[in-house]
Parts: structure tokens; sequence; C-alpha cells
């Protein structure tokens, strides 16, 4: 395995963009709760609402941290580790990506820096407008990133004029199928999973009849209410994507003929890879089953009232978060490893995508980064689970009381 | 249009040098800096919400680089890969450290962070310089004309970083001067202001140096010359301006002025294969641009007017 700079290529661009989508996913579902929380409490000046946006909010910036560090690091992967697919769809492929870092994550970026100095410093709509921004410019990002994503699976819009891939339709890649219901499907999908956490660690609280502001029995109706929500959506994007299989890309044959394309696809395999996938497709169907459950039983407790006294309910949803996150990447497995053996279907293969690296090279880029994501992820949910165990009065964005420092005072004397 | 991308890349890589010097810069010095925990708590919530508008900038231009500049990539990215590699090593681990640092309040934690922070920072530095030093001498990164230019970068982050905490480091509920009479509460921004004097002379000196291995020796800069050599030119008479009394004073002007030599001399003195992407792509990352630039700047100098106060002792990343 360790011979092979292309295997430990892909499985260190798997597990970069698969710890990126934990919490990246995390990011997108939370941010809306946060908005909505913050516009209520600063509608009503409600100084009890907005502890628990500052709650919420401290979550939302532990997880995020983690989430810039990984992005950064694919974004960098994909210039050092695989440069022929620059080469040749660097016009067509990396255009969305410098619109999603210039108009996206710059935004995004610099208002949540502004947003986070702002506590007790800003006007309480300029500081909530910052939050708003940041919303907006996350979902942004995600489309971006998608259109990048759904062009890979199903590249249009572009001609190959001496070797390299050259736009000349940008409606159809901003209005690719394979774009758009992967977005509904994400954006969905990551509701269901800031639902679920939102309603889990309401739950431990209550469960522990802690619930100070009565935050908590708010957190818990919302957070199931989104899921609820979501649940039959993200299934609908995500069927609606089955018709897409097997359909040849608009422009295939343009740089390789019919012939190619089938010996490329002969010659593969499919192994580990297609086994993954197969794996990841039916834990996600599982886990959606399970969370469908969760939801249903949470909307019937609502009904007859029981849904903040029951303790047994609320223990079953503290563990609920692991099904989302499980469907989320099982779901990501199935659609990438169901792209192989191609990089951008039927014009470029994964191999010739790689960058010509010696076996040292690659071994040394991918324990690195392995080890240093490894760390810093399971350092990230002990803070995640920690600050969310601690409640309001804990958190990273509470506000903190005077305390005199290391600066010790003068001692004052009375006589 | 492909003028405006031109400019665009260079602006970002400019804004880049000079803005995240300061927080680099000042990551670099936190061990010489701030030795009392509160000192360093101080230091790192001075760093902390600053990088995030920063690193951006960077960001945004590997995102140009990729999208409307492909073989300029290849040129410079992938030619020097292993730089790049350890770059975004200490990116990772210096973020991580401002981050993580004040989730936390132990010392062994702290002590860890504050590592990541500086080894981080001096990473980044000493890449940067690196990849200055690759591309000026024509793609020879060992040579001792690129190693010179590699130790004048990193001594630019480091003025840039004193210049940057001589003023953010002042305490924000400074007591009156009486008050202070047994202790300096600014002591670290003093440290810093009287440090931008020192380091502006030994970034003279590395620049001289510099110029000697480029006079004598294998590696000198190809391409255009006098361009090079009118930008160091210009970075002696800013360092010399700094080193001298008024140095502390100015530096907060004349440490931009000549963080933003390194890239501006690659720019005028490198030929690179900036060839513009075709139309199409143009056309689309303009039109989704275009709108979002008026609240990109806005952000911006939203962010640094705020930070503009001296850094809070409390806080998220305090």
């Amino acid at each position: 395995m360790l011979e092979d700079p292309l295997l430990l290529a892909r499985l260190q661009f798997a597990l970069t963009a698969g710890t990126h989508y934990m919490f990246v996913a995390l990011t997108l579902g939370l941010a809306p709760f946060i908005l909505f929380g913050q516009l209520r409490a600063t509608l009503a000046r409600d100084e009890a609402r907005m502890r628990a946006v500052r709650f919420w909010g401290g979550l939302y910036l532990v997880n995020y941290g983690m989430g810039i560090l990984s992005g950064l690091v694919m974004e960098l992967q994909l210039a050092t580790n695989w440069a022929g697919l620059n080469d040749m769809f660097g016009y067509a492929f990396s255009a969305p990506l410098a619109v999603e870092t210039m108009a996206a994550f710059f935004v995004e970026s610099t208002f949540l820096g502004l947003w986070i100095f702002g506590w007790d410093r800003m006007g309480r709509w300029s500081h909530l407008a910052c939050f708003l921004v940041v919303t907006a410019t996350a979902y942004a990002s995600a489309y971006w990133v998608l259109v990048a994503n759904g062009f890979l699976k199903n590249p249009v819009g572009f001609e190959i004029r001496d070797g390299e891939a050259v736009l000349t339709d940008s409606g159809a890649l901003l209005t690719n199928p394979s774009t758009l219901l992967a977005f509904g499907h994400a954006t969905t999908g990551a509701l269901l999973l800031g639902g679920l956490v939102v309603a889990a660690v309401s739950a431990y609280h209550l469960a522990r009849g802690h619930d100070p502001d009565g935050m908590f029995r708010r957190g818990i109706t919302s957070g199931l209410t989104v899921t609820a929500a979501a649940v039959m959506p993200v299934v609908a994007f995500g069927g609606t994507q089955y018709a897409l299989f097997g359909n040849e890309p608009p422009t295939s044959g343009r740089s390789l003929s019919a012939t190619e394309i089938a010996r490329v696809e002969e010659d593969y395999g499919g192994g580990a890879a297609h086994a993954v996938g197969e794996v990841g497709h039916v834990l996600m169907t599982l886990c959606w089953t399970a969370i469908a459950g969760v939801a249903a039983a949470g909307l019937v407790l609502w009904l007859v009232n029981r849904l903040h006294r029951w303790r047994w309910f609320h223990w079953m949803l503290v563990f609920s978060p692991f099904l989302p996150y499980i469907a989320s990447l099982g779901g990501w497995a199935f659609r990438e490893t169901g792209r192989q053996p191609w990089t951008v279907t039927h014009h470029l293969t994964t191999a010739d995508a790689m960058t010509e690296m010696s076996p040292a090279m690659a071994v040394l880029s991918f324990s690195l980064f392995t080890v240093a994501f490894a760390v810093l992820a399971a350092v990230t949910y002990w803070l995640l689970v920690r600050f969310a165990r601690r409640g309001p009065e804990g958190g990273p964005l509470a506000p903190r009381p005077e305390e005199p420092d290391s600066d010790p005072q003068l001692p004052v004397h009375r006589f | 249009m492909e003028i405006a991308a031109v400019v665009l890349l260079a602006g970002l890589v400019v804004g880049y040098f000079v803005l995240a010097g300061c927080d680099i810069g000042l990551g670099m010095l936190l061990p010489h800096l701030a030795r009392t925990p509160g000192e360093r708590r101080r230091l790192v919530s001075a760093v902390a919400p600053y990088f995030l508008g920063t690193e951006v900038w960077l960001v945004g231009a590997v995102g140009v680089v990729a999208g409307l500049f492909p073989a300029l990539k290849h040129e410079v990215i992938v030619a020097q890969w292993p730089v790049f590699v350890a770059i975004l090593a200490g990116w990772l681990w210096r973020d991580a450290g401002l981050w993580l640092r004040p989730r936390a309040d132990n010392t062994v934690w702290r002590g860890t962070w504050d590592v990541a922070i500086t080894a981080g920072s001096w990473t980044l530095a000493l890449g940067w310089g690196l990849v200055v030093g690759g591309l000026l001498s024509g793609g020879r990164p060992l040579s001792p004309f690129a190693l010179a230019c590699a130790v004048t970068v990193v001594a630019l982050f480091a003025l840039r970083g004193a210049a940057f905490g001589a003023e953010r480091l002042v305490p924000a509920d400074r007591p009156e001067p009486a008050a202070t009479a047994g202790g300096n509460a600014a002591e670290s921004a003093d440290v810093a202001a009287g440090a931008t004097r020192h380091l502006a002379r030994g970034a003279a000196m590395a620049l001289l140096f510099t110029a000697l291995t480029a006079a004598f020796s294998t590696g000198a800069p190809e391409g255009r010359p006098v361009a090079a050599a009118a930008v160091a030119a210009g970075l002696a008479l800013v360092l010399g301006v700094t080193s001298g009394l008024w140095g502390p004073r100015l530096s907060r002007h004349t440490s931009a002025l000549a963080m933003a030599a390194p890239p501006v001399a690659v720019a005028l003195a490198v030929e690179l294969p900036v060839v513009a992407a075709p139309q199409g792509t143009l056309t689309l990352v303009g039109y989704a641009l275009a709108p979002l630039v008026p609240v990109m700047i806005l952000g911006q100098v939203w962010l640094y007017r705020m930070l503009r106060q001296p850094a809070a002792s409390s806080g998220f990343f305090a």
C-alpha cells in the first residue's frame, strides 16, 4: 500500500474531504438556529434569549475552527497533489472554486471575525447583520463547492481546445443538475444534523433538570421541528439523483473516444473503493430510517405534550447525532466512489489527475496531515462535548466575570 | 478583464503579506514579547480575531491562481511542492493553536499551543522566504542568494510583527501612570516597540548580504535584475528610516511598505507565465465577484477599524 502513491493520495484526499465535510455540515446546520435565535433576541431585546445565542454560538465557533483548518488543507491539497486535474480542467473546474474562496470564504471569515469581536462592542442590529452575512456566505460557499464537485460528476458547458477545457456555457455549469440536487441534498442533510445536535444537547440538559431561562425546552422543540421538516426533503433530493445514474455526461467523447472510455471502465475492477461506497449507501439508508423514526417519535411526544418530560426519550436523543454524521459520511463516500475510476467522468482518470510524486513524498504528505487531522478532530470533538455538557455558564462566548488575573491587586490596609 | 485578473492576484498577494505579516510576525515573537501568562493571553487575543481577516487573502490568492492562472500554479506551487507542504503544515498548526489555546485553562494545554503558534509562525515566515527566494533565483531555492532572500523575508515578518505588537499589546484598561509605578503594564508593547529598530537593522544587514550574494555568486536573480535592484533599494531606504530614532513611531507604516517589497520584487523581476484565462472563465468569475467586492471591502475595513483598539483581555480568543 505504501508503494502506491495514487492510493495514498486518494486516501489522503478522502480523509481530508471527509473530515472537512463533518465539520462543515454542522456549521451549515447550526447557523440558521443561531441566526433566528439572534433575530428573535434582537427584536425582543431579550437578554435571556441572547444568552442562549451565546451558548450555541460558542459551539458553532469551536466547530468552525476545525472546518476552516480542514478546508485550507483541502484547497492546498487540490493544488499540490492533483495537478493533472488543474492542468486539464483548471479553467472550468477551478473557476467556481476561485469564486468560492473569494466571494464566499473571504467574506464569511471576515464577518465571522467581526461577529466574534462584536459581542458587547457593536450595535445589536450591526451584530445581527454580521451573522446574517456569515450564514448567507456559508450556504453560498456550499453552492460553489458543489458547482465544482457536480462538474466532476457530470461535466458540462465546455469544449476541449489543445487538451485544455475551455468554459463555453457558464449557465450550464451553474445549473448542472448534479450540482443543484447535491446542494439541496447536502444542505437539508446539514439541517438534519444541526437539528439533531441542538435537540441532543437540549435533551441532555433537560434530562438532568437543567434549563436556564427555558432555553433547552425551546432548543429541543426547534431542533426536532427542523429535523422533522428536513427529513423528507433530504430523501427527495437524494432520491432524484438516482435518476441521473448511468447517464452519460453531455460532453462525453470530447476528450476520449467511446472505445477508450469503455477500456478504462473495463480495466477498473472496482475493488475496495466500490465496497466502501456500497457500505456507505447501506449505512446512509439505515441511519436515515432511524432519524425519521426519532423525528416521528418526537412529534408524537410533542403532540401529547410529553416532549419536555420523558427522560427515556431525552437519553435516546442524546446519542442521536451519531446517525446524521454516519449518514452524511456514508452518502458522501457513496457519491465519490461512484465516480471512480474517473476524476472527471469520461474525460480524466484519477490516475492521470494526480501530481507525479515519488512514494516518499506521498508517504510524507499523507502521514503528516493524517496524524494532524486525527489529533485536531479528536480535540475538537472533545471540546464540543465538553462545552455542550457545561451549558451556557461555561461556554466560550459566555460573558466572563471580571477576574483578578495575574496582576495582583495592591493590598488594601484597613486600620 | 485580463489586466483586472492580474491586478486582483497581485493585490491579494501583497495584501496577504502586508496584513498577515502582522499576526505571523507577532506569533514569531510570542516567546520574546510575552513572558507571564497574562501577557501571553493578551498577545494571543491580539493576534486571534485579526488572523481570520488576513489569511483569507491567501485563500483568495490560491483560488485565483487555481481558477484563472493554472500555468502559474504549475510553475510556482507544484515546482516548490515540499516548501508548500511545509507552509501548509505550519499554517494548520498555527491556526489550531490560535483556535484551541483559549479553550482550556491549564499550563500544559496553553504551553503546547503556544509552541504550535510560535513554531507555525516561524514555519510560515521561513516558507514564504524560501518561495520568494526560489522564484527570484529562477528555481534554485537552495542557492546562497535564495537562502539570503529567505532570511531577509523572515526578518521582515518579525519587524512587521513587532510594529503591530507595539500598537496592539497596550492593555485596553490601562491604569493611570501613577498606579503602574511598581510594574509596567504595557511592557510587552514597549519591548515590541524597542525591537522594531533592532529588527529593522537586522533586516537591512540581511538585505545587504542578499545583494552581495546576488553580485558575487551563482543563483543571482534572472529575469529583470534592474527591477529587483530598484525594489531592494526602496526596501533599504524604508529599513534605514525604521532603524533610526523615529523607528518605533514610523514602524507602523514603514513595516507595511517593507512587507510589500518581496511580492512586488517577484512580480516585477521574475518572468512568470501569466497567461490570463479564456473569456468564458473570466466572465463567470467577474460577474460572480463584482457584486461582492463592496461587501469584501466593507468587512475588511470594518474589521481593521474595530481592531485598531488595543486587544481586549477577555473574549472568545483570550
